[in-house]
């Protein structure tokens, strides 16, 4: 088949890939209000963990070297990655979550990315390094006897399907009381605190089930790839699905989706095809990052809520059908009114600049 | 503490009382060894000048902030230095001075949030369980809207709770704290900002509260107000509880005159 | 024993590095209330144009090239905050705006560092020395002035906020803003003046930062921004005064670690330290040292 076919079935596979990622960091940050600056690094414990667990022991002769080396059949080693990625999630939210207020917790999410962005680099034994993991078999291409190429097409679908499952999960955990309860913590955690509940528990759900999505993310990329280094996930990645959730549009599934099209596939895609300014190699990638951050910040500026805007949610369209109840001598609220609301957004905002 | 303003309830009779507490901020002693007592089932105002520690009261009694000395009871327990969550759950809800609103929720949904321990915020729950959760959802509904008829919100449920005006603001904040069906209900200066119109309409709905069952303490600077819905007042001043009693014994007393600056007390009462 | 006293001579220096950092982060946080999350980028731009004034276009000493750089730094700070940061303050009432800006910040200097002068790693021109003996240490003249450099520094800004009209204005703010507004403090003249201290200290940062590491990159800055937060947090988010007994501790930290340990990790130890604070003392270590 033409190189074409296969270049879009490699996108189709990183926008699978990039709206896993991005429900999860969606439920952690555009439902539960968690600033997690260090997501990209669940997503790379998951790469790693299912790497370790589906490679085997490092061939000989590569000079590889990593911890584990099972080799566990296909979803397997991609589920040990989702795990992996929850357990990195307990000890975070019970080291740092209950103390800081909500910038500070950014300050240390962001130093626990760069710690273990450091250390993987440094510490050889753990997963290689720099160099990585490269080794990774292709899952389940000797069950249906694939070549490279084929594996491709198969894998981009099998991702597709298990995007449209995960999708279907987080459908269900968004529009639950679970759901609402966790926008609610987003918008003012000491008003739902004083409510009953506990919100730090409520937290801790959500960066569970976020990370657990950030690591079946990380893992679908290693096995797609067959391989994973320190490269893929500098911590200015976390930044880039932040920028796809806001682009997109916070607080809903589909703007998630979108936002993944936008800007992993299309933003990243599209400097490939500009040609190069004479003179200047490779400065058209690198202003790649530029260009990203300030279509951010004038999203951010222009259109806040993003191309999809978080819709308000109906629990009470059940009640459409049946007329409403006489109100029994209620007041009528708008009767003894002030001056309209002021639009939203343009909230009243500290003095400072 | 002026003898002749004496009318305490004894704290054995008391759902809330607050014993000697001590907060400082910096080298700022807003609440000084202030002692109040809250009779079950009455409603009660906390009145004093601008400074007297009203408001750090109320945050010790929610367990928003923990006193530095002295002890909180509540419903019969010891629940000094419990975090806010666990004291909402013993039966103690507040409100806010300034309406706090959540505002990514729609008006309905502000409501909603309210029940306790609802299964659909359970993961097992959600997916093992979805006719049960739907089911309770449905209650929930149902009795949202009865509340919100009742405030006369119901027009604007499915607006983004941003979108309501200041009154609606007040409103919307005292709806969802009888939401979620209280022993005790800590207002927070209700009718401040409130046209008044709506204060008195606020005013029906605390006295509701009261035939229903619900204790209420509130922060009031109105003292009309308080003149007509407190069975029970207390006067702080200075991080102390100055005097108890009611309205009309304390207009008499001159330490209390004094603590608000004389004459503006006899301004407000005109009103 | 004698490796530990080295080690400690280090840690000084390292510990001057941070603590310019830090007072810098702290200074602009103290008055705008939000954590710049493009603070790293700040130094590393300050260290690449004190490069450029060094070892590039312009061939001056290293220490009269750091004083432009980080100058320029200081200018740029304060547009970016007149044109981006501080209008997404004003607007937004919710922190997250604007602390996604400064990381969409971060990127595009990091970006902007690439394109410019590349991702290969360059060096300072300065002469290489022999270290001296003073006392138990042992350090270069070089050294010895990025010490004298943070202290001059923490010197002059206890000078500025206990002393100059400036300096209260900056606590009055930091304590409260409308109160401030209120006394009649132009407020906007005093954050564009912190903006403008805070890409200064950054830039020195940056640039010392690249001495004492002897090389630098886009990404060196950016990838130290975890050690000054951890100063900045030991000490106690908010103090000025703390910041700086941050920096001292986890500059000495990190340097006597790497007699015990790989020191390709001595840095990671602060991020140890940062973990331990949080579970025994969360509110920093010298918290009660004052704010601002």
């Amino acid at each position: 088949m033409a190189p074409i076919v296969y270049y879009a079935f490699t996108l189709l596979f990183f926008f699978a890939a990039y709206s896993v990622l991005g429900w999860g960091l969606n439920l952690q940050f555009g439902e539960a209000g968690i600033l997690n600056f260090a997501y990209i690094g669940f997503v790379a414990i998951g790469a790693y963990i299912t790497g370790v667990t589906s490679s085997g022991p490092p061939p000989a002769g590569s000079g590889e070297s990593y911890v584990l080396g099972a080799s566990l059949p296909f979803p397997l080693g991609l589920l040990a990655g989702g795990v992996a990625s929850c357990l990195l999630a307990v000890l975070v939210a019970f080291i740092a979550f209950r103390r800081l207020r909500s910038d500070y917790l950014a300050m240390v999410l962001i130093s626990i990315s760069l710690v273990m962005y450091d250390v993987i680099n440094n510490y050889v034994p753990l997963f290689d390094g720099a160099d990585g993991l490269n080794s990774v078999p292709m899952p389940l291409s000797g069950t249906f006897n694939l070549d490279a190429n084929g594996f491709l097409i198969f894998f981009a679908l099998l991702s597709v399907g298990i995007g449209a499952v995960m999708w279907l999960v987080m459908s269900r955990i968004t529009r639950s009381p679970l759901g609402r309860t966790l926008r609610a913590i987003r918008d003012d955690p000491d008003v739902v605190s004083a409510l009953g509940k506990n919100v730090f528990r409520y937290q801790l759900t959500a960066m569970l089930i976020g990370a657990f999505y950030a690591g079946i993310g990380g893992g679908l990329i290693v096995e797609f790839a067959s391989s994973f280094n320190t490269s893929a996930w500098l911590p200015a990645e976390t930044f880039i699905i932040f920028a796809a959730l806001i682009i997109g549009g916070l607080g809903n599934n589909l703007g998630v989706m979108m936002g993944a099209f936008v800007v992993p596939v299309l933003f990243t895609q599209l400097p490939k095809f500009i040609p190069d300014i004479p003179g200047h190699p490779g400065l058209i990638l690198n202003l790649e990052g530029a260009v990203i951050g300030l279509l951010l910040i004038v999203t951010m500026w222009f259109r806040p809520q993003g191309i999809i805007p978080e819709r308000p949610r109906r629990p009470d369209r059940f009640l459409a059908a049946q007329a409403p109840p006489a109100p029994p001598g209620g007041i009528d609220a708008d009767a003894a009114e002030g001056p309209p609301p002021a639009p939203a957004g343009a909230t009243d905002a500290k003095t400072t600049g | 503490m002026s003898a002749a303003a004496m009318t305490t309830p004894t704290t054995t009779a008391a759902v809330l009382s607050g014993h000697d507490l001590h907060k400082a901020f910096g080298g700022n002693h807003a609440v000084n060894g202030a002692d109040l007592a809250i009779s079950e089932g009455s409603i009660t105002a906390l009145i004093g000048p601008n400074g007297a520690g009203k408001s750090t009261v109320v945050n010790l009694f929610s367990g928003l902030l923990p006193p530095d000395s002295g002890q909180v009871r509540l419903v019969g327990a010891d629940v000094t230095g419990w975090p806010s969550h666990r004291i909402a759950r013993r039966g103690l809800i507040r409100t806010f001075q300034l309406s706090r609103e959540l505002q990514g929720l729609t008006v309905l949904e502000n409501l909603l949030v309210t029940p306790i321990d609802q299964l659909g915020e359970s993961l097992v729950n959600i997916f093992l369980r979805p006719g049960a959760v739907r089911r309770q959802e449905r209650a929930n509904v149902e009795r949202a809207t009865e509340v919100l008829h009742d405030y006369g919100l119901y027009h604007v449920r499915g607006n983004w709770a941003r979108q309501l005006s200041g009154g609606q603001k007040r409103l919307l904040e005292l709806a969802r704290a009888v939401m979620a069906r209280p022993k005790v209900l800590l207002l927070d200066e209700p009718m401040a900002g409130v046209n008044p119109a709506l204060v008195d309409q606020i005013g029906e709905h605390i006295l509701r509260l009261k035939t229903d069952g619900i204790t209420v303490l509130m922060i009031e600077h109105n003292l009309g107000v308080v003149e007509r819905i407190c069975d029970h007042v207390i006067v702080m001043s200075e991080g102390r509880t100055l005097a108890t009693g009611r309205m009309s014994e304390l207009r008499g007393n001159s330490e209390v005159v004094r603590a608000y600056l004389g004459g503006v007390l006899d301004a407000r009462l005109d009103s | 024993m004698h490796q530990f006293w080295l080690a400690v001579g280090f840690g000084l220096v390292t510990a001057s590095v941070i603590a310019v950092a830090a007072v810098g982060l702290s200074l602009q946080f103290g008055i705008t209330n939000y954590i710049n999350f493009a603070y790293g980028d700040f130094m590393a731009l300050g260290a690449y144009l004190t490069w450029e004034l060094n070892a590039g276009a312009v061939h001056l000493n290293i220490w009269v090239a750091m004083i432009g750089g980080s100058l320029l730094v200081g200018v740029f700070a304060v547009i970016v905050n007149r044109v981006v940061l501080g209008p997404f303050a004003r607007r937004f009432e919710r922190v997250f705006y604007v602390l996604i800006v400064t990381f969409a910040l971060s990127l595009i200097i990091l970006s902007l560092i690439n394109s410019i002068w590349g991702a290969d790693v360059k060096r300072f021109n300065m002469s290489s020395e022999t270290p001296l003996h003073i006392g138990p240490f042992l350090l270069t003249v070089d050294q010895l002035i990025v010490i004298g450099i943070g202290l001059a520094l923490m010197v002059a800004i206890h000078l500025l906020l206990t002393v100059t009209r400036l300096g209260k204005s900056m606590r009055a703010m930091s304590d409260s803003t409308t109160l401030a507004m209120t006394s009649g403090i132009d407020t906007r003249l005093i954050t564009t003046i912190t903006w403008f201290l805070t890409g200064i200290l950054a830039g020195l940062a940056g640039t010392v930062l690249g001495i004492t590491s002897a090389s630098i990159t886009p990404s060196f800055g950016e990838t130290f921004l975890f050690v000054i937060f951890a100063a900045v947090i030991v000490g106690g988010v908010g103090s000025v005064y703390g910041a700086i007994l941050g920096a001292v501790m986890i500059g000495l930290v990190t340097e006597v670690s790497a007699v015990f340990i790989n020191a390709s990790y001595k840095l990671d130890t602060a991020f140890v330290v940062l973990i331990l604070v949080l579970l025994f003392r969360p509110s920093g270590l010298f918290a009660r040292v004052g704010r601002v």
